[in-house]
C-alpha cells in the first residue's frame, strides 16, 4: 500500500486512480455542478439587484446575456451565452436527479446499495431525458427567432394560433 | 483518506452538523422543483432575449401573482444560498483541518452568504415598478431601430400575438 500524500495534485491524482467506479463520478460530478451552479448563483444574485438599483444596467446587463453590447448583436457572444446557459441547466439538472438518488441511499441504505449501479444508470437516462428536449428547445430559440416553442408541447392550440391567424 | 471519504457519508451524530445534514436534503427536494421550475419558466417558456426590466416588474407587480412570484423567488433564493455555501463550507473542510483555519474559513463563508441574502431578500422585497423608466424606455426605443432585444416576445410582425396563457407564467 502506497503511503497517502498531502498536497493538492496528489490527492487528485490519487483521486483519479481511485477504482471507486459509478458511484466515484457520480460524487465527483455532484461536486463540480454544485460549484458551478453556486458560482452562477452568486452572479446572478448580483445582477438581479440591478433591477432595483439601476433598472438601465439590469436591461443592458440582460441585453449583454442575449449577446449584446449597446444594442449591438455579437453572434459569438450571444452562442457563447446561450451554450454557458445550457451548462447551466444541465449541471442543475444532473445535481437535482443525483441529489434524489443521494436521498434514496439515505432513506433506504441497504436496498439503495444493492441497486448501485441500477440507480446510477437510473440517473443516466432521467439526464439524458430532460436534457434531450432541453437542448432542442433553447438551441431552436437560439437558430430561429426566440420562437416559444415551449408553447409547441404545452399549449399546442396556441402555438398554431400564433402562427394561424 | 478511505476512512474519512466514508464517514461523511454516514449521517452525523449530532449537534450543527446533523441539523446541516438534514437541511441539505431537505432544501434539496424543495429546491428541485423550485430551481427546475424557475428554469423551465425563465430558460425555455420565456427566455433570456425577452427577460427585461419590463418583465421583471409585472412579474413582481402583478396585482394576481406577483405575490406568488415573490414568495417563489423569495423561498428559493434562500434555500439556494444556503445550501450551495453549506456545500462549499464540506468541501473546503475536507482541505481545511486546524481548527484555526476553519473557524476563519465559516466565519468568512458565513459573512459572504449573509451579504448575497440581504441582496437577494432586499431586491425582491422592496421593489417597486419603476413607470418613468418604462416609459422614457419606450419613448426612445420607437425612435430608434428597432433591436430584437427590445422586442418583447409575441410582438414581431413573424409572431404577432402576445399568447394569453403565457401571461400567467410571467
Amino acid at each position: 500500500m502506497s503511503v497517502y500524500r498531502r498536497g493538492l495534485v496528489s490527492r487528485l491524482v490519487e483521486g483519479l486512480r481511485y477504482g471507486g467506479g459509478a458511484g466515484q463520478w457520480s460524487w465527483l460530478l455532484h461536486r463540480i455542478t454544485g460549484l458551478g451552479i453556486l458560482l452562477y448563483l452568486v452572479v446572478h444574485i448580483w445582477d438581479t439587484f440591478l433591477v432595483i438599483f439601476s433598472p438601465a444596467s439590469y436591461d443592458a446587463i440582460m441585453g449583454f446575456y442575449g449577446g449584446k453590447i449597446h444594442g449591438v448583436e455579437y453572434p459569438l457572444l450571444r452562442w457563447a451565452f446561450r451554450l454557458g446557459e445550457l451548462g447551466l441547466f444541465a449541471s442543475v439538472v444532473f445535481h437535482a436527479v443525483n441529489g434524489l438518488r443521494v436521498i434514496l441511499f439515505d432513506l433506504s441504505p441497504i436496498r439503495a446499495v444493492g441497486a448501485q449501479k441500477e440507480l446510477f444508470w437510473a440517473v443516466v437516462a432521467l439526464f439524458f431525458f430532460i436534457m434531450i428536449p432541453v437542448t432542442f428547445i433553447v438551441i431552436h430559440a437560439l437558430v430561429a427567432e426566440p420562437t416559444p416553442v415551449a408553447a409547441a408541447i404545452v399549449f399546442p392550440r396556441n402555438f398554431v394560433q400564433a402562427f394561424v391567424h | 483518506m478511505a476512512v474519512t471519504a466514508r464517514s461523511r457519508r454516514v449521517k452525523p451524530a449530532g449537534g450543527f452538523e446533523l441539523a446541516a445534514w438534514y437541511f441539505m436534503r431537505i432544501s434539496g427536494l424543495f429546491l428541485v422543483f423550485l430551481a427546475l421550475g424557475h428554469l423551465c419558466i425563465m430558460h425555455l417558456i420565456h427566455n433570456v432575449e425577452s427577460i427585461n426590466y419590463n418583465f421583471v416588474s409585472d412579474r413582481w407587480t402583478n396585482p394576481q401573482t406577483g405575490y406568488i412570484w415573490r414568495l417563489w423567488d423569495l423561498t428559493m433564493v434562500n434555500l439556494a444560498i444556503l445550501h450551495g455555501f453549506n456545500g462549499l463550507r464540506q468541501i473546503l473542510e475536507e482541505w481545511i483541518n486546524r481548527a484555526k483555519s476553519r473557524v476563519v474559513l465559516r466565519t468568512g463563508i458565513w459573512i459572504f452568504a449573509g451579504a448575497l441574502l440581504l441582496l437577494g431578500n432586499y431586491a425582491i422585497l422592496m421593489f417597486v415598478k419603476d413607470a418613468d423608466y418604462l416609459k422614457n424606455r419606450r419613448d426612445a426605443s420607437s425612435d430608434a431601430v428597432t433591436v430584437r432585444a427590445d422586442v418583447d416576445r409575441g410582438a414581431s410582425s413573424r409572431h404577432p400575438a402576445a399568447v394569453p396563457a403565457f401571461d400567467v407564467l410571467k
